[in-house]
Parts: C-alpha cells; structure tokens; sequence
C-alpha cells in the first residue's frame, strides 16, 4: 500500500524574497528562510536545508525556519531534503545577505503526531497563545465527551450538569461566550443552556485548539470566552487507505466506547473518509453509591468526499450525531423543601440498582449538518474560500411526569440553521496577509407546543450577517503584530405568548407594545423584533526577548447581542427549584480584554505565564431575584439582567523532559470574578486549580507509565445566594436557610496511566493504554457542578483503551 | 477564471439571501397538561354547611376555615386545573388512577389536629390511604395554618412525616384555619 516517498511528494517553486545589503566581508554570507506547505503555508519542520560540497546545514524549526550563516562562497548549491520527499538542489548566488523560502507541496503520509492547524489560524493568531490537544490526548479521552477532553488544557474547565452533561468553561466563561468550529463552520446548537452539551463528537477530529483573538474574527466577534476550533486530518494526494480504532472498556457505569475511521485517497486527489463512534454506559458510580438514572448512549457517524488539487478543492460533508443522556433521577425535585432534604442528606434520595435503562429525567439530541466546501488559488496565492453549512439540531428534555407523560418530551426543539462563509486571503510581499470575508447566517427555531408544557424557548428566526477583515504583519521571525475588525447586524424575529399578568407587571405593556399582536384569554401574543449591532476589534504583537523566550500581548474587544435564552427564556427548572424569566431590556454585552503571555522553551524544559485581565459592561448574568408564591409553595425566582463584571486570572504551564525519558508537567490556573455593580463575586467561576504529571519512558520506547495528579481548592470567592424557606416542623413554622451557594471542600485526584506500544508507523502509534482514574476513590463534590447538591462525583474506574492505527 | 469564480460567488450569496424572505407562522398556544392551578379543600361536619377554600395560582391568600373544636370534619382535597375557564380539569381523578405514586398529606402549624383516611378514602395496591378524604379532629382552639401537598412518586407510603414520604412535590400550599369551641 505505501508508495515510495519520492512519488508523494515533490518540490515546487523557490522563489526569493527582498535582498538587504550587508558589507561584503567573506565569509559573511547568510541565507534564511522558511520551508512551507504550498497548501496551505503551513510550516514544514524538520527539513534538512544544506550546501552541497560543505558541512554547512540547517534544519527547520517547528515555524519552518532555516538559517545558513558563515557562508564564504559566492555561488553555492542549495539542497533541501525532507525524511519524506526527493531532495531539491537549486544554485543559488550570494551576493548580499539573502532569504529564501521554499514552497513545499508536502503530503504527509502519516497522520501526525502534532497537528499543524489550518495556515490562516496558524499566522493570524500570533499574539494570542494557543492550547491544543495532540492526536495522542484526543486518543486518550476518545471515550468521554469533548469537553472533558478539553477540560486538561489550562485555562479550561468544565461546567458540569450531573456526571454525564458537560461543557467547555474558558476563562471563566461559557454557553453563548465560547464558539465551537468543526470543519470551519460554528457548530449551531442549542449553545446557550447550561445544562446543554456540545452536539458534537472529538473522535471525527484530529485537531483541537482553543483560540482567542484575530483568528477568531472569522467565525464570530461575539465569544469574549475563546473558540473551539476542530479540524479534520490532512488529506494526502496518493493512493492510500488509511484508518484507525480505538476500543474503550469501563468498569465505571460498566460500558464503553467504538470509534473507527477510515479514509481512502488518489493520486489525483479525490478521497473518501468515514467515521462511526459508538458509546454506551449504564449508570454510574459514585464511591458509595449508584447514581441512579445516569447511563447514556451516543451514535455518530460521519463522511466526507471530496476533490483536493493544489489550488483548488471541495468537499462534501455529511455527519449525524445522535445521544440520550440520563440525569440523576434524585435531582429532579419538585420544590424547595425537596432541595433542603436533598441537601440535609449525605447521599442521593433514590438510589436504585444499576442498570442500562435510561428513563425520565433525561435527554436527547440529534444534530446534523451538511456540509459544501470550496476553495481556489489565484496565482498570486491568493485564496478564496466558501463553507456553506446547513444544521439541524433536534433536542427534547423528559422530565418525570404524571399520567404517564414522562414518555413525551417537555421541552421539543429543532433549530435549523444556514451559514454561508466566504473569504479572501492574500499576502504581499511575505510580510503581510489579509483576509477578508462575510459571513451570514439563518436560524430558525421551532418549539414544538405539543409538549403540554409552556414553552421554556419561543418561536424564533434570527438573521445574522457580518464582515470581517484580519491583517498580520510579520517581518521576521521575532516580531509580528496582528489586528482584526468585524460587524455585525443581528435581528431577532421571534414570537412568543406572554402571561398577560406578567406582561404587565415587568412593565413591557408600557415599553413594548408594538410587539404586541394578539390576546388569548390570560395570554397574550407577542412579536418582539429586535436589532443589534456588534462591533469586535482584536491587535496583538507578539516578539522574542532572548534566546527562546517570546512575549505575546493582545487586547480583544467583543460585543454580544443577548441570545434566545437570555431574552425569552420562561421555565421552572426542576433540578434547583428554581423560575428561570428572560428579560427583554437586555442590551448588547460589551467585554474588552487584555492578554499577556511570557514563554520560554530550552532543550528539554518550557515555562509559559498568561495573565489575562477582562471588564465587560452588560454583561448578562442570571441572579436570583425575588421569591414567587407558586403552587409548589415558595420559589426563588431567577432573573438575567445586565451588570459589569471584572475577571482577572493567569494558566501556567511547565515542563520538563530529562533525557527523553522523564517528563514532568505542572499546569495551573486561577480565576477572579467580581459583579463590580452588586460588590459581590460572580456565581460558578472555577476555583483553583493545579494539575502535576510525571511520565516515564522505557528506554526502547516500548511502554510508558504516567502518574497524574489534580488538585482543586475550595472557591472561597462566591455569591451568598442563600435565603430562608418556612417549613413545618412539630406543630410550628420554622424559617430554614436553604444553603445553596457554599462551594464545596477542595479535592486531590489521582490518575495512572499505563502504555504498551504495540506498533509505530512514524509518530503515530497503536498501542494497549490501562487506566485507573480517581484511583484512591476520593469521595468529593464539584463546585462547578450543578448538581453538586445531590450526589458526588464518579468513584474510582479502570479502563482498558485499544488504539489500533493501519 | 476570475469571472467564473464571481459568478459562483454572486449565486452563493443570493442564494444565502432566499433564506431571509421565509415568513413564520404564528405559534400555537401551548395546552398545558401537567398544571395545576386550583387546590380546593372542603369541610363537611353534621348540622354546619360545607366550606370550601379556594387557593388559586391568582389568589395566594385563600380565606379562613372555621372549625369547632372535638369535631370531626369530612375533608375532601382536590386538584384542578383552572386556566382554561371554559375546560375545567380536575387532577384529582389523574392522582387516583396513579395512587401508588401518589401521596396527599397535611402538616399543621400553631394547630393541633389529629386526621386519619376517610371512609371513602381513595387507597393504593398496598392499601395505604392517599388522604384524598380524611376525618380531621381538632384538640384544642386557636389559630394556624395547614400546609397540602401532593407527593409524586413517594418514596415511602407509610411515613407520618413529609420529609419521611420523600419524593417530589407537586403541590404546597397553606390555608389559614381557626378552631373555635
């Protein structure tokens, strides 16, 4: 099947690039450049850039970079050589100093180990440091959800809802403030729940970074938080058949996990992928007990084929991902008294037997998207680009209901939505690349009335369209600086009934009515439009001090115009008791942030510190509000309405690799949150945080083992959202504190990993992986868990992982 | 080249533009089916006429019942849904065809009632009483209130406390009550 290196790949063009003067003194000579992709410029590491006849070489660094210095001849042969092309030779003269860089169509022929992310990312995004997963951490979490995969990237954590519901927290920010990309288009779901889980699966990607800054500019202005971008392995123009399986078995909630791929390409570069992820868990345990009705079940499939030239291609994408998760049966309450037991009792208040059956309280969703793509290279390598994406994304909530409902959804929705993205990115003269472009969007959302349930999100369409343009500036290699501007006009359309009695009382008769349309009985119809413009801005420079060392510093301005959620929203939550209103006064958020970064990297040790400061005005924040006397007695009713907040915070990392063999890696991260309008600290910031490993290589390369340790504090920073209930005991009404706002005692959480390499084709391996994590089966509760109240997180589970790569 | 590559552009963001003419229809008025907006308590006793109290989700502050002391009363509970006017539902029946995920129970406050299952107390496969009708006997005068719930799926059927049956509530709602000699 493998074809001989000499056929995959071959050179292009060289061409030079600005001439400077130096005195012409022998031996003074120098040459530098870069060895990039011609694709899609990413950098090509590893060349070998040598002078025939002389021991003068250089090899390129991970940005490409090549430097000969000390070169006493006139006119010399240059020779480039990669482990996985024919050598080029080229003469070359040396009249002055000289750069030279070297365009490469380089088709890799092994998955790689370190994915290089897409060019325009890769340049834009300069000033602002960059986390990301390799393929081996994406291997590693293969059987948990994206965003427990993402959560073991400093500067990310997890916003859970029970062991199962999960989603990416960055910097102190979620929901609608951090964007998902896969394959170049934002992934379009029900993002602004908190209890809403990205419908998408890690497995059907090869990379994953998390981006703030320019880059980002592409795909929005409105993700004060950071993106999420993912994308999909490196096409290669050969004829190949390549794949890979991953098998996962778990001794926690007694399941496991499938994954396969496989894709087929031609010389000619017509290619064909696909991708299937199973999962299946039944429920599962906290160290002293089930936890009952937790189990879930996800189906994915995905495939892709297109048509990759060197300057042009496209591609057609279809993928459909399909889950059901349980919720802890004991979270689903009916009111306040129901909390204070839950919250007097040490475990869950129904702890059943375990099984696979997932029933009510529960969830499912079924996400699809199709996908067109297209690019083209003009000859001054320019390119243009269009993605044009159409998502369904299908969700229902059951909840436990009476007469034999609980088998109908409570909550029904399907939002469909169209994106159009269309760029233009060019450079000039190897110091400067723009890229322009738009970017529209229609989202329709239906909320199906048959529920029986007043709807929590009402009929909408959303119209979206923007321009955005990105400028890297980039003279050498130890300088560049960056900027970005993007607009954006939003219109909401929606309709919805509002409770005449409510309608009044927050006033909106007064303010709002023309949006009013028609009245039934105690509701009324409305039809709010409503129009926002976003302006997002973002410049960063980015320069080497010394020897390795590099400072970056960035400043990112986002607007938000409200999302559905937090303009509409209408609903009693069952699993806080408590009454969810949105609010129509909500103006656009407005955050401005500031970036800093320091990074050194030396032999076998690096250090980076990223301190980061942001105020936003407007920012849109649910708070409890006020007490509604219901039918089940009391409730705190919850309100969004718009504050100013101030966030400040720091990740670091360090790492340290003696003799290849021994790594030693220590991350952490630490957040501060304050409403600056109420004095008070914002509501499920993530507390401290510090994450140590060490690994140990077997001098053959055969096995590792890695030890990893977590340490989470208690979040002593927090709001006191406490208030009193009045219940009966003995004959007289006692005002009880009902105590939902004290965080959780810090945790230590130990993992073991244990590898056994069963084969290696360059750096991608197949191999064994046995796991234990939460190996002490510490007992512990998680702050930024909401339902932290009725149970513990999962006890101890072992794992058995199979990688196979062909 | 260049004007192929516009006209496929052009036709591309037309084509984005049909999608903003699509007008939507006016939504349907949800039929809720899980609320409950009328709790309704009614007082029986021989040679008094009935009361009934009424706490509605649009009257938090139902009136007073007034009791004799050492009297037993005939308490019948029910469950309504009222938001409709011209299509009452009466939840009550729904709690009897689902007894055994059902609980009804009273707590007392400043008022010392005894109350056991009535003689046409609705009962489940395990013949505990839902106190659907119960006898309610004061001991002694004065004033206070009664707390109502309705339990879904208890999980106990035998307690004699509200935090002892568990569950989920699906109402709590307190009437003000007075016994006089």
């Amino acid at each position: 099947m493998k074809l001989s290196f000499s056929k995959l790949c071959f050179l292009l063009v060289a061409f030079t690039l600005g001439n400077w003067f130096v005195s012409g003194q022998t031996c003074a000579y120098s040459l530098r450049g870069k060895v990039i992709d011609l694709h899609d410029s990413t950098p090509i590491y590893g060349a070998l850039v040598s002078v025939e006849g002389t021991d003068f070489f250089s090899q390129t660094d991970e940005e490409g970079n090549y430097l000969l210095e000390g070169l006493c001849y006139e006119q010399i042969i240059i020779s480039v050589e990669h482990p996985q092309c024919i050598s080029l030779k080229r003469e070359v003269k040396l009249l002055t100093q000289k750069e030279l860089n070297f365009q490469l169509e380089h088709h890799i022929n092994e998955l790689e180990e370190i994915i290089l992310s897409e060019s325009q990312l890769e340049t834009q995004n300069a000033s602002v440091k960059e986390a990301r997963l390799s393929k081996d951490q994406i291997s590693q979490y293969s059987s948990e959800s994206i965003s427990e995969a993402l959560s073991s990237l400093s500067g990310v954590s997890l916003l859970q809802t029970g062991n199962t519901i999960s989603k990416p927290i960055i910097h102190g920010m979620f929901g609608s403030r951090v964007g998902i990309v896969a394959n170049g288009v934002r992934l379009r779901d029900q993002e602004w729940g908190a209890d809403h889980a990205p419908s998408i699966d890690l497995n059907a990607f090869e990379g994953v970074q998390v981006i703030k800054g320019a880059a980002t500019l592409k795909y929005g202005g409105d993700t004060a938080g950071g993106m999420i971008v993912l994308t999909p392995s490196k096409k290669m123009l050969q004829d190949s058949l390549y794949g890979a399986t991953t098998l996962n078995l778990e001794s926690n909630g007694k399941g496991g996990s499938f994954q396969s791929k496989m894709n087929r390409t031609t010389s000619k570069g017509l290619y064909i992928g696909a991708h299937l992820t199973a999962r299946r868990f039944g429920d599962f345990q906290a160290p002293n007990y089930n936890l009952s009705n937790t189990g879930l079940e996800e189906g994915v499939f995905s495939l892709k084929f297109g048509k990759t030239k060197v300057v042009k291609g496209w591609e057609l994408n279809y993928s459909r991902f399909q889950n059901q998760m349980g919720i802890l049966r004991a979270s689903h309450i009916g009111n306040i008294q129901d909390l204070l037991v839950a919250l007097n009792s040490n475990e869950p208040l129904r702890i059943n037997p375990f099984t696979y059956v997932i029933s009510a309280p529960k969830q499912e969703g079924i996400h699809q998207n199709l996908q067109f793509s297209y690019y083209t290279t003009t000859k001054n390598n320019a390119k243009w680009q269009w993605e044009y994406s159409y998502q369904i994304n299908q969700r229902k909530e059951y909840d436990v209901r009476r007469a034999g409902r609980s088998d109908f959804a409570a909550l029904d929705l399907k939002l469909q939505s169209h994106t159009l993205l269309g760029s233009y990115s060019w450079e000039n003269d190897f110091e400067w690349k723009y890229e322009w472009g738009i970017n529209g969007l229609f989202e329709d959302n239906f909320s199906n009335p048959n529920t029986g349930v007043k709807r929590l999100i009402p009929d909408y369409t959303k119209y979206e369209l923007g321009t955005f343009f990105v400028a890297v500036y980039k003279p050498t290699n130890l300088f560049s600086w960056d900027w970005g501007l993007r607009l954006d006009g939003l219109f909401f359309d929606a309709q919805k009934y509002y409770d005449l009695a409510d309608w009044e009382t927050r006033g909106y008769g007064l303010r709002y009515s023309r949006f009013e349309i028609q009245n039934r009985g105690n509701q009324l119809l409305t039809r709010p439009q409503l129009f926002y413009f976003n302006l997002a801005a973002q410049t960063g420079i980015s320069f080497a001090i010394g020897a390795g060392f590099e400072t970056k510093l960035a400043y990112i301005l986002s607007q938000r115009a409200p999302n559905a959620s937090e303009l509409f929203s209408d609903g009693l939550h069952h699993s806080l008791a408590t009454i969810e209103y949105g609010n129509l006064d909500l103006k656009k958020e407005t955050t401005h942030k500031v970036l800093l970064s320091f990074s050194k990297a030396e032999g076998g040790f690096s250090a980076s510190v990223e301190p980061y400061f942001s105020f936003s005005k407007n920012y849109i924040y649910i708070a409890p509000q006020g007490i509604e006397q219901t039918i089940r007695g009391a409730f705190p009713v919850w309100n969004y309405f718009a504050t100013d907040v101030l966030m400040a915070g720091f990740d670091s990392n360090l790492e340290y690799e003696i003799k290849n063999q021994i790594t030693l890696a220590w991350s952490t991260s630490y957040i501060y949150g304050q409403d600056l309008m109420e004095a008070q600290p914002l509501i499920l910031i993530p507390p401290f945080n510090s994450f140590q490993k060490i690994k140990y290589t077997s001098k053959k390369r055969l096995w590792d083992v890695e030890i990893a340790h977590q340490f989470v504090g208690q979040q002593g920073n927090y709001p006191d959202f406490d208030f009193t209930y009045n219940t009966i005991e003995m004959g007289t009404i006692v005002p009880k504190k009902v105590e939902v706002s004290a965080p959780p005692k810090g945790y230590n959480k130990w993992d073991v990993f244990f590898s056994i390499y069963l084969s290696q084709r360059g750096q991608s391996k197949s191999y064994v992986r046995l796991v234990a994590q939460n190996l002490t089966n510490t007992d512990y509760r998680n702050y930024l868990n909401r339902l932290r109240f009725f149970s513990s997180e999962l006890g101890r589970n072992f794992q058995l992982q199979l990688v196979l790569r062909y | 080249m260049k004007t192929i590559n516009y006209t496929i552009q052009t036709f591309l963001l037309c084509s984005s533009m049909l999608f903003f003419s699509c007008e939507k229809e006016a939504p349907e008025l949800v039929e809720e089916q899980e609320l409950i907006t009328t709790v309704t308590l009614e007082f029986l006793t021989e040679g008094e006429p009935s009361q009934t109290l009424r706490w509605q989700m649009d009257n938090v502050n139902p009136e007073t019942a007034t009791l004799k002391v050492n009297t037993p009363y005939t308490v019948r509970v029910a469950f309504l849904d009222e938001s409709d006017p011209g299509d009452i539902e009466d939840i009550t029946q729904e709690v009897q065809e689902e007894a055994d995920v059902h609980q009804v129970f009273f707590e007392f406050s400043d008022l010392n009632i005894d109350f056991s299952s009535g003689a046409s107390d609705v009962r489940d496969s395990q013949n505990n009483p839902l106190y659907l009708q119960s006898i309610w006997n004061a001991t002694a005068t004065g004033t206070g209130t009664v707390r109502v719930y309705l339990i879904h799926e208890p999980t106990s059927k035998t307690s004699t406390s509200r935090s002892g049956f568990g569950g989920d509530t699906d109402v709590a709602v307190d009437f003000p009550i007075r016994i006089i000699e």
